[in-house]
């Protein structure tokens, strides 16, 4: 008996461990992505430095508009950030999720993101992005799946008037 | 006596260590009972064998896809082709199990061209762009290297160029042709092809010659018909600059080509040098001395 105590005592400490430190994470990570976007291999056409940012801060406002559109079943959040088959494929999720009752909790962890692809013209940008997501499968208010994982995504965006919209977001099994 | 509390409270620590390791053990051991294929073709459908009995809820999230239905354990569970279109990660749970797998695109189906710009100076070499992405026939993107074609033709004459894509794309850069008109710009892969239409035009002037007469209100400079050097005639509208420098000072005049020619009216002028320009290239030049 006496030797279970410690044990107990133990994994109480585990947890309060794992509960302070995981929640102010997933608070900060849902508003904000972190992504790091390297443009020294991007071809035919260098990517200059103001494309760059502009390119980071609407990569990671496509991020955070699809997660919380993925929680809340929202495709009207979608627009301003997803266009062509990414927009449609998304809404279609975010239809299908709604109709089965279901919900994703995306916990954004962080992003990085190689350009590897910039056209002669200058209208479209292929990305590489390894994403370190949590990602919780939700019934209602039931978890049936969660998961820590690391996912490569193939992103395509495209010139609009005045930002980068993502037309594909394909999640591939590595580069 | 204190070394032995010591040791106890280490045993313990060892024995929650051990526990949780077991637990984490025996949860991945569990979830990885479901037994899916690490990547389908999109559209292929699928089947998961499926262990014990009774009926269970099956959950599978992917990119247009949220599926929870019932599903009676102990047999393949079939997803049908419709569920598996878009190429992208799957997440499957079943009774506790959960797996991932990926979608993987099909092949070449269609192709999003841009060909830039619409309208390009003849007989300029790499002017022409045209950047391919190819896709299946549910609209992903196909990353596989596949071969791509691109032409482009004008007047009869065409220019190609091969190429392979690279994560699911390729360009090229191609020379117009000699005579303006109208190029057919065409990427194909496989049976897939898409057409657009490139208007090439006259680039710079080749040369431009320029005669001057006396008229009633001065000079009136006129050019002979400007062309390019292979011979198209310069579009109407390209701007032509007439100058006439005298002792008063210089005169410049900014006239459009208008049926092939420019032509200006200079302010009268016993001496002085007239001289046309349009862009980079500089015409001949007219030393006047009131009209002889």
């Amino acid at each position: 008996m006496k030797s279970v105590f410690p044990a107990v005592v133990a994994l109480a400490a585990l947890a309060v461990v794992v509960l302070v430190f995981r929640t102010p994470q997933r608070v900060l990570a849902a508003s904000t992505a972190s992504i790091a976007i390297n443009v020294e291999h991007a071809a035919p056409r260098e990517i200059e430095e103001t494309t760059q940012k502009a390119l980071g801060r609407d990569y990671a406002t496509a991020w955070q508009t699809m997660t919380e559109a993925l929680e809340q079943n929202r495709a009207d959040l979608l627009s301003g950030n997803f266009i062509g088959t990414a927009g449609d494929k998304l809404t279609a999720t975010i239809r299908e999720q709604a109709k089965a009752g279901l919900h994703q909790h995306i916990t954004d962890r962080g992003h990085v993101v190689d350009a590897v692809f910039y056209s002669p013209e200058g209208s479209a940008i292929e990305l590489h992005d390894t994403a370190q997501l949590q990602i919780d499968v939700m019934d209602g208010s039931r978890v049936v799946h969660t998961e820590n994982a690391t996912v490569h995504y193939v992103a395509l965006l495209t010139a609009a008037e005045n930002s980068w919209k993502v037309r594909v977001l394909e999640a591939v099994p590595g580069f | 006596m204190t070394n032995d509390i010591e040791v106890k409270v280490k045993f313990g620590g060892m024995t929650a260590i051990v526990l949780l390791l077991m637990c984490c053990f025996a949860i991945a051991t569990h979830a990885a009972e479901l037994n899916v294929p690490a990547t389908v073709t999109a559209g292929s459908g699928l089947t998961i064998p499926s262990s014990g009995s009774g009926s269970a809820t099956l959950y599978v999230v992917g990119p247009g896809t949220a599926i929870k239905r019932q599903v009676q354990l102990g047999q393949g569970i079939q997803l049908s082709a419709e569920e598996l279109q878009n190429a992208g990660r799957y997440v499957v749970a079943l009774d506790g199990n959960t797996a991932t797998f990926f979608v993987i695109a099909g092949p070449v189906q269609s192709i999003a061209f841009l060909a830039r710009p619409s309208r390009v100076p003849a007989d300029t070499p790499n002017v022409v762009t045209g950047t391919a992405f190819v896709f299946d026939k549910y609209q992903n993107l196909v990353l596989q290297p596949q071969p791509i074609k691109f032409e482009l033709t004008a007047n009869g004459q065409t220019v190609s160029r091969s190429e392979t894509t690279k994560n699911g794309v390729a360009f090229a850069k191609l020379d117009s042709s000699k005579m303006e008109g109208p190029a057919q710009f065409v990427a194909s892969s496989g049976a897939a092809s898409v057409r657009r239409v490139v208007q090439e035009v006259a680039s710079d002037p080749c040369s431009i010659r320029m005669t001057a007469v006396r008229d009633k209100n001065g000079i009136l400079a006129r050019t002979e018909p400007i062309h390019d050097c292979a011979g198209n005639p310069v579009p109407d509208g390209t701007i032509v600059t007439f100058t006439a420098a005298d002792a008063k000072g210089k005169s410049t005049v900014d006239a459009r080509i208008k049926q092939g020619v420019a032509e200006a009216e200079l302010p009268a002028s016993n001496n002085a040098t007239i001289s046309v320009a349009s862009g980079v290239v500089v015409g001949n030049e007219i030393q006047w001395r009131g009209g002889q």
